[in-house]
């Protein structure tokens, strides 16, 4: 590490738009924050010249937050490195970082896009996939290139856990208008991680059943759930898109509940199908405090006509 | 001199251009034989790969054009990985003779199941034999043996000419039937086989025209393969057939009905020892793999729920539907053909045919006793389910 000086600039003479080292993205680490509120900047941040000023290599975080506490006027001591080979610099960058944090989906990504082009084939196989935890297989490539191109809003949902890995691996499919709609989607209801990916998932398999844009049935959907006072409700949007793609399941589960009805079935006697019809496993289930109550539920079950559980059971 | 058009049934749907040979499997006879068969091929031969060296060794040779020879070391014979009792399996045994096929079925399992991205072809035939001996002396067991589980039993038998060392093997014997299912009409070597080739099934799986045109790669077409399975019954052979998967899309009644009506177009009631149906199913892992294999087809985004045995199946109501509508076709014109479900439950056997099996025994007996109905043996208790 011969290569490195310590020096001093002001944050001015830093290029915060250069992403030659793209290490960082996200919301800022409230505890980074308030640490260097209250003890300043310790660590100081790895940096080598550049055209438009000097290029962070290392401490995009901390020099956010300085900048941000500071409102841009301070001076800050950081590492010059003379090196000016890039490609070692990254891997410093890397491993630095690596050592410290988990890298989140979207750092991830732009760290193995950018790394394309600057390592050989081998190298990315071999080092960087491996530093990054990314199995060699073509879905977590396709995966990173996809997230390089989303928006900025997706990114950001992305970077925060919003959105998981399994829900970018559908939109990838997607066009620019069907993730916009579905980000306009997110925002409005504040849809997140498992049911998003449920919702997306859902409105993935209509698409591709009926080959129709995922954007023509959440327009549908969204105008089939509009509540009176123009809101949109979650829950309904999900249990709309699943009586969608579950036509004969919702329509049975339907009968089954109109059966019990018609058949003046105790309402506390709860009896459930098999899990989505599937098996031959009936549950019924009953609560009791006392042997006057059982003797109560004994006297419905022996009420029941067999006739009517053959009904219950016949399934269509 | 070959009695039907070389042409056509010699045509082997797998041209490799390179053979990974693993260096233990080299002087095998049958790597030999199957080598000599490729005069052009660029020929390496590598170490037993472990499953890293297959993934670096499928960056170096396409896993279109490699076929690999290598030893197998575990059992050759093994049961059907059907489902425990979740739903009726028919106790199927595999001889595990080869892994992949080129044919390119969106719908493929093996897409799943599989770690090696080669076709395989295992070499060391004479521990398969004598391991078939070893087992086949049980006595009082009868065995319906297939080797198109993780293969298509046909596909690339023009260059390893398998089949008819298979023949030579089952054709004597007094315990076992084997069946080969294919989906390509390669069938030259069966039809020129000089010897006894006892009760050998031939089974072709079916489809829709418009899956076996969208969904079945390089799979020969409905009419070639009937027309394939015409002759093998004129040769002797009895002719097996499996709807599976049955795929539910718009249109699939007219669909479904054009195969069945051509299959009678080409074959008897009486020709088919069995039909087997089995609606379409998948592990939920598959589905990914399969869309990023086939990103055009849209198969996995029905109506599926989880069944007992955790595969995606269709809903009940829509297996019903289908099979229904299959079953009856099929006995419009062969009342008395046996049909099978492959890994479907009680209620759905009971609702179709109106019987069921107790128990995975009790189909393995049924399917058991139709190989004894068509044999030339006489046996006590021919009388299969109607």
């Amino acid at each position: 590490m011969n290569d490195i000086k310590i020096n001093y600039c002001s944050l001015v003479d830093i290029d915060f738009e250069d992403r030659t080292f793209p290490f960082s993205y996200g919301l800022l680490p409230a505890r980074l924050e308030s640490s260097i509120a209250n003890v300043g900047l310790l660590q100081p941040p790895l940096l080598v010249a550049g055209d438009q000023g000097f290029k962070i290599v290392c401490g995009r975080r901390r020099l956010e937050a300085v900048r941000k506490l500071t409102a841009g006027a301070e001076k800050i001591s950081f590492y010059l490195v003379e090196n000016r080979n890039f490609k070692e610099l990254f891997r410093r960058a890397l491993w630095e970082n690596l050592a410290l944090r988990e890298f989140n989906l979207v750092e991830t990504a732009d760290i193995y896009v950018a790394a394309l082009e600057i390592f050989a084939a081998d190298e990315i196989e071999k080092e960087i996939m491996q530093a990054l935890k990314l199995p060699v297989r073509p879905r977590f490539r396709q995966r990173c290139q996809a997230i390089v191109g989303f928006t900025r809003k997706l990114r950001d949902l992305l970077a925060v856990g919003s959105i998981d890995a399994e829900t970018v691996d559908l939109l990838r499919e997607w066009s620019t208008d069907e993730r916009a709609a579905l980000t306009d989607l997110i925002e409005e209801t504040g849809l997140r991680r498992n049911k998003l990916r449920e919702v997306v998932g859902r409105l993935d398999d209509l698409a591709r059943r009926d080959e129709v844009s995922p954007r023509e049935f959440l327009s549908a959907a969204r105008k089939a759930v509009l509540g009176e006072d123009g809101g949109l409700d979650v829950e309904l949007l999900r249990g709309h898109l699943k009586a969608l793609l579950y036509p004969h399941l919702t329509a049975a589960y339907r009968e089954f509940a109109v059966l019990q009805e018609k058949l003046f079935w105790p309402a506390d006697l709860r009896l459930e199908p098999p899990p989505d019809f599937e098996g031959g496993d009936y549950r019924l289930s009953f609560t009791f405090t006392d042997s006057k109550e059982w003797e109560k539920i004994c006297g419905k079950l022996n009420a029941i006509a067999l006739e009517d559980i053959n009904e219950l059971c016949r399934r269509g | 001199m070959s009695s039907v058009d070389v042409d056509k049934y010699s045509r082997s749907l797998f041209r490799p251009t390179t053979v990974l040979v693993e260096d233990e499997a080299v002087d095998y006879p049958f790597a030999k034989s199957i080598l000599g068969r490729l005069p052009n091929a660029e020929i390496v031969v590598i170490k037993r790969p472990t499953s890293e060296n297959l993934t670096r060794l499928s960056r170096q040779f396409s896993s279109r054009t490699t076929l690999l020879l290598a030893l197998h070391r575990g059992r050759f014979l093994k049961a059907c990985p059907g489902t425990a009792e979740s739903y009726r399996c028919c106790l199927y045994q595999i001889l595990h003779l080869g892994l992949g096929c080129n044919i390119g079925c969106s719908y493929c399992v093996l897409q799943g199941y599989l770690n090696n991205p080669f076709i395989t072809q295992f070499v060391n035939l004479d521990a398969a034999f004598a391991e078939l001996e070893r087992e086949l002396e049980r006595p009082g067991v009868f065995y319906r043996i297939g080797t198109g589980e993780f293969t298509d039993s046909l596909f690339m038998d023009p260059l390893t000419g398998l089949a008819p060392r298979l023949l030579d093997y089952f054709g004597r014997s007094k315990n076992a039937v084997l069946e080969l299912k294919t989906k390509s009409v390669a069938i030259a070597s069966l039809l020129d086989y000089p010897g006894e080739i006892g009760e050998t099934i031939v089974s072709w799986s079916l489809n829709a025209p418009r899956v076996c045109e969208k969904e079945e790669g390089h799979a020969a077409t409905i009419e070639e393969r009937l027309t394939a399975a015409a002759l093998c019954r004129q040769r002797g052979y009895r002719i097996g057939l499996h709807f599976d998967p049955l795929l539910y899309f718009n249109g699939w009644q007219d669909e479904y009905r054009q195969t069945v009506a051509a299959i009678f177009t080409h074959l008897k009631g009486d020709d088919i020892i069995w039909i087997s149906i089995g609606a379409f199913r998948f592990m939920p892992q598959v589905k990914e793999v399969l869309k990023a294999n086939h990103p055009q087809t849209n198969i996995t985004a029905g109506e599926f729920i989880r069944g007992i045995d955790g595969k995606q199946r269709y809903f009940s109501a829509v297996r019903r539907q289908l099979y229904r509508f299959l079953v009856t076709e099929i006995r419009r014109y062969a009342a008395d053909v046996f049909i099978y479900f492959c890994m479907e439950d009680q209620y759905l056997w009971q609702d179709t045919f109106g019987f069921a099996p107790v128990d995975n025994q009790e189909l393995s007996d049924w399917l058991n006793r139709c190989c004894y109905r068509f044999s030339r043996r006489k046996t006590p208790e021919a009388t299969g389910p109607k």
